[in-house]
């Protein structure tokens, strides 16, 4: 693989590295320091970030810069606004945010005050993951030091501009890393996603105009100001510029989180970044970007992984977590586990997402231990087709959906295998699971 | 107001609500669980999805009427395949845990969904899923029980409590198929409105208590009626087995008085309109079945012509009689009694008992006469049962006229007045009040038809839900021939 200029990851490897000091020496705050005293409008640095064309890491791939340009005319307008980050990274395989946070806290927080200067908001807060505490912890002692600093608060480095950084924390639903569901949670309700319209720009915390970011997005604003639009778009592919950050996990040599440019297809990522399946084993299969993506077999995995190249070959990009199954894996259970997942977490207010979820896992749990029948399978497929696309108030019931037509579509002689012998050749351990909600009855 | 096309035909809608309710005024046949006209709509049954395009000729696409905002010019459909089609899915999640317990459910024959999946639904599951167990009687409090695997979990029930008591006492516990409805910390639900629970659960996951087993709903009539336990006067519909037996009071919806609730006071004031018949032949221990005078052994039932000749003659014979009827009289009973006021040359008096503590800022007014306002109008003056009974002590003769007069007056007062006292009443039941001479039944609010003017100037209608006992004649032709033999008969002749 050729080499490729790092951003990114530039300073996760320094000593220190989540520290004021260690970011300073490496440049750090210098590119909110030349928006603020330039001085930028805010404007300008929508204009660089649309001309940049970052499409948002939370999933979605939505253009970043013209999210902030959504967001309503303040003279129009006077509604306080606010940028909520989404560092609520729950998504299975996701683990990139962690990575920044952890170890570059001070990157964020710039790209907070840049976000929040082009939005004109006055507050940014960041929802992060419960369980991720070391992430937690990191970016409070960084926000705390940044205050210190006259980073956050009143007048920022002797300006006029005022910004507060606020942080949240989760309580283990992945639901609330859904834009609204987290917008609720954030306003302290039960984190049940909010139809949309109206879209967050208009109505969003507190019924205010509201961006909700990936933590991966913001992170970059303060490399596209520093370094322009052209240099972003230099990286990567014309419609997916930029580097992103992979997290690869599963059978292979090396799992982690690496940057990389968008153009690698699939195949050179699990081979020459990730050191190949493990175990001298063959590639089976690959979630291309988190669970919610549809699985894609090794047939496919010559697909460039960037956002439009992964869409036409029928799955998504993604948050660029590759989950790698070798050929042991057993589909069935794959699926049985993923499914598990979306019932565990529906969050359960639109009916064909809290039954769907529960009856998708219901039919793959029996497949998975030998009791399925040939008819699950259209079952499964129509079931699926019940529930998506765009059927419900957010997009998790499409994220059980969409894997489960993915598997039946790419496997589905798998799961007749397992059908017809009334087990799963593939399964390793013999013990069985326990019956389905059994702590309801 | 935004013109939209439904169904191919030009329409205008109200652009301040939502899709389901333009649909729903102009013919859309479109169900509906969550949404609730008087909740916050949130748009997560998805049963009400319609098919929907910008404009004509526009991509069209399927979305929740109930959360769609209506756009000038959008074109809807809500009778096309694929509008068909999405609810029919819908409706086949929302029924993979539904107990389908129809012939032992409360809720059968008026249940939002049964009667849809009766329309649409296919006639087997495709579920070889067990069903989810939960508590099948689950006691929210002294009104309302939840069944937790009928619920569909619409969140009406959540809402009601936050948007329209404001006051949340439920909650949705758990997370996705593991979701239930509670009270917050399991305490018992509280309030005078707990009983709409069971009228806006589109299911029958939340019955009545007291209503649970008590009647089949496809055999009840229906009676347009008013509820007469304050001056709210709220529009309710009388529900009684076979038309006889009063079994459900509920609101019915009406813009300018209770919109679509009431409250549990009026909603459970049964024991008026349901008291039990006095034995055959006798006087006291029930419902008066006919005409009584008082005889050689107290009050003995007689014919009623004879009655009232007899109440004419005492009336005209001890001149300066006092009138006072009851809160609960009509507008048509109180116009009578009116003439009857003019024969007898007395002062309309209505007795006004004082407010209750039941007030509170949505229905209930804590005043406990229904037609306060009407009668006012017609000139009937206020009287406290005590003022009222002191003047009566006094008073040489009297007509007490009404449903439930004598109890609001106080039974134990009315036995304290002097014999000497000539006392005509006309109530639904009496005590034995040594002062009474003569004594006629009427019919209570639900056996009869007329008007009540409640405390903002609308008038209630009460109609006859179930017939009077035998023997039991309407009070204002009773009044009217006594205002005419008066008048034949001149007082103080």
């Amino acid at each position: 693989m050729k080499d490729f200029p790092k951003y990114l990851l530039s300073r996760v490897g320094l000593p220190e590295s989540h520290t004021l000091r260690t970011y300073r020496a490496q440049g750090g705050y210098a590119a909110i320091e030349d928006v603020l005293k330039k001085p930028w409008t805010p404007e300008q640095v929508i204009g660089v970030m649309k001309d940049s064309g970052l499409r948002g890491r939370g999933g979605a791939g939505f253009p970043t810069g013209m999210k902030w340009s959504f967001m309503p005319d303040i003279t129009k307008d006077p509604r306080p606004r606010y940028l909520a980050v989404n560092a609520d990274e729950s998504e299975p395989g996701t683990c990139k945010d962690r990575v920044l946070m952890e170890k570059d806290p001070h990157g964020l927080i710039e790209g907070c005050l840049i976000a929040c200067f082009a939005m004109r908001a006055k507050a940014a807060y960041i929802y992060v993951r419960g369980e991720y505490r070391l992430s937690y912890n990191r970016l409070q002692a960084a926000i705390d030091e940044a205050r210190a600093a006259g980073l956050i608060g009143k007048n920022i480095l002797g300006t006029d501009f005022s910004c507060d950084i606020w942080m949240h924390k989760g309580a283990g639903a992945y639901i609330c890393g859904e834009e609204t569901g987290l917008m609720e949670s954030l306003e302290g309700k039960r984190g049940h996603p909010r139809p949309k319209p109206p879209f967050p720009a208009g109505s969003g915390l507190w019924k205010s105009p509201t961006t909700v970011n990936n933590v991966e997005s913001i992170f970059n604003a303060p490399f596209i100001v520093k370094n322009g639009a052209e240099w972003f778009k230099s990286m990567g592919v014309p419609k997916s510029t930029g580097n992103f950050l992979l997290g690869i996990s599963g059978h292979v040599n090396k799992p982690g989180v690496y940057e990389l440019p968008f153009g690698l297809t699939a195949r050179q990522i699990i081979d020459e970044v990730a050191g190949g399946v493990w175990k001298g084993r063959k590639l089976k299969a690959f979630f291309p970007g988190g669970s919610s993506t549809g699985l894609l077999p090794a047939s496919m995995a010559d697909v460039v992984m960037d956002h439009d190249s992964v869409k036409a070959a029928g799955s998504m990009f993604g948050t660029a977590a590759m989950i790698i199954l070798d050929e042991t894996a057993s589909i069935p259970q794959v699926m049985d586990v993923t499914a598990r997942f979306y019932d565990h977490e529906s969050c359960g207010q639109c009916s064909q997402c809290r039954e769907g979820t529960q009856w998708l896992h219901q039919i793959f749990r029996r497949i998975a231990h030998g009791k399925g029948s040939m008819a699950d399978l259209d079952l499964l497929v129509s079931l699926s087709n019940g529930m998506a696309p765009a059927k419900t108030i957010c997009a998790l019931a499409d994220a059980a959906a969409i894997p489960t037509l993915a598997a039946v579509k790419h496997f589905r002689h798998e799961f007749e295998e397992c059908i017809r012998l009334g087990r799963d050749p593939l399964r390793q351990d013999t013990q069985h699971a326990p019956e389905l909600h059994e702590a309801h009855a | 107001m935004t013109k939209i096309q439904i169904n191919g035909r030009e329409v205008e809608a109200d652009p301040k609500q939502p899709l389901i309710r333009a649909c729903h005024d102009h013919g859309g046949d479109v169900p509906m669980y969550c949404y609730h006209p008087g909740l916050t709509p949130v748009g997560s049954c998805r049963i009400c999805q319609v098919e929907v395009a910008a404009a004509p000729g526009q991509p069209s696409r399927v979305v929740a009427a109930c959360r769609t905002p209506v756009s000038e010019g959008m074109v809807v459909s809500t009778d096309t395949p694929k509008a068909h089609d999405t609810r029919r899915e819908c409706l086949e999640f929302l029924l993979k845990n539904h107990p389908l317990d129809c012939p032992i459910c409360d809720k059968a024959g008026e249940c939002d969904l049964q009667d849809y999946s009766f329309n649409e639904g296919q006639g087997k599951g495709r579920s070889s899923e067990p069903r989810r167990k939960l508590e099948k009687r689950k006691s929210l409090g002294d009104v309302i029980v939840l069944d937790e695997e009928r619920c569909i979990l619409c969140s009406r029930c959540v809402r009601f409590f936050s948007d329209v008591t404001k006051k949340p006492q439920l909650t949705v516990e758990g997370l996705g198929s593991r979701s239930v409805i509670n009270t917050f910390m399991d305490k018992p639900l509280e309030g005078n409105y707990q009983g709409n629970l069971a009228d806006i659960c589109p299911v029958g996951a939340l019955t009545s208590k007291k209503f649970r087993f008590q009647a089949r709903v496809w055999n009840l009539s229906k009676t347009l009626s008013t509820c007469g336990e304050c001056s709210r006067g709220c529009s309710i519909s009388v529900e009684a087995l076979r038309a006889k037996e009063v079994k459900r009071l509920r609101p019915r919806y009406n813009a300018a008085v209770n919109q679509w609730w009431m409250c549990d006071t009026g909603r459970h004031a049964m024991a008026p309109i349901t008291r039990p018949l006095a034995p055959e032949g006798a006087v006291l221990g029930g419902r008066l079945r006919g005409a009584a005078v008082r005889g050689y052994n107290g009050l003995e039932l007689a014919d009623e012509s004879a009655a009232t000749a007899l109440a004419a003659d005492m009336l005209a014979a001890h001149p300066g009689a006092l009138l006072v009827v009851s809160p609960f009289a009509t507008q048509e009973e109180a116009t009578t009694a009116l003439e009857l006021a003019r024969a007898l040359k007395a002062t309309p008096h209505f007795v006004s008992p004082a407010a209750n503590n039941l007030k509170d800022d949505l229905l209930h007014t804590g005043d406990p006469c229904p037609n306060r306002r009407g009668l006012t109008e017609l000139g009937f003056a206020p009287i406290e049962p005590a003022a009222a009974l002191a003047a009566l002590a006094k008073a040489p003769a009297a007509v007490l006229a009404g449903e439930r007069v004598l109890e609001i007056l106080g039974h134990e007062g009315l036995a304290k007045l002097p014999t000497k006292l000539r006392l005509v009443a006309y109530d639904v039941e009496t005590s034995d009040i040594p002062a009474l001479d003569v004594v006629f039944p009427v019919p209570t609010h639900v056996e009869k038809s007329g008007h009540w003017v409640n405390v903002d100037g609308h008038r209630g209608v009460l109609n006859v839900a179930v017939p009077p006992p035998a023997g039991v004649r309407r009070l204002d032709a009773n009044l009217a021939q006594l205002a005419r033999k008066l008048a034949a008969t001149p007082v103080g002749s």
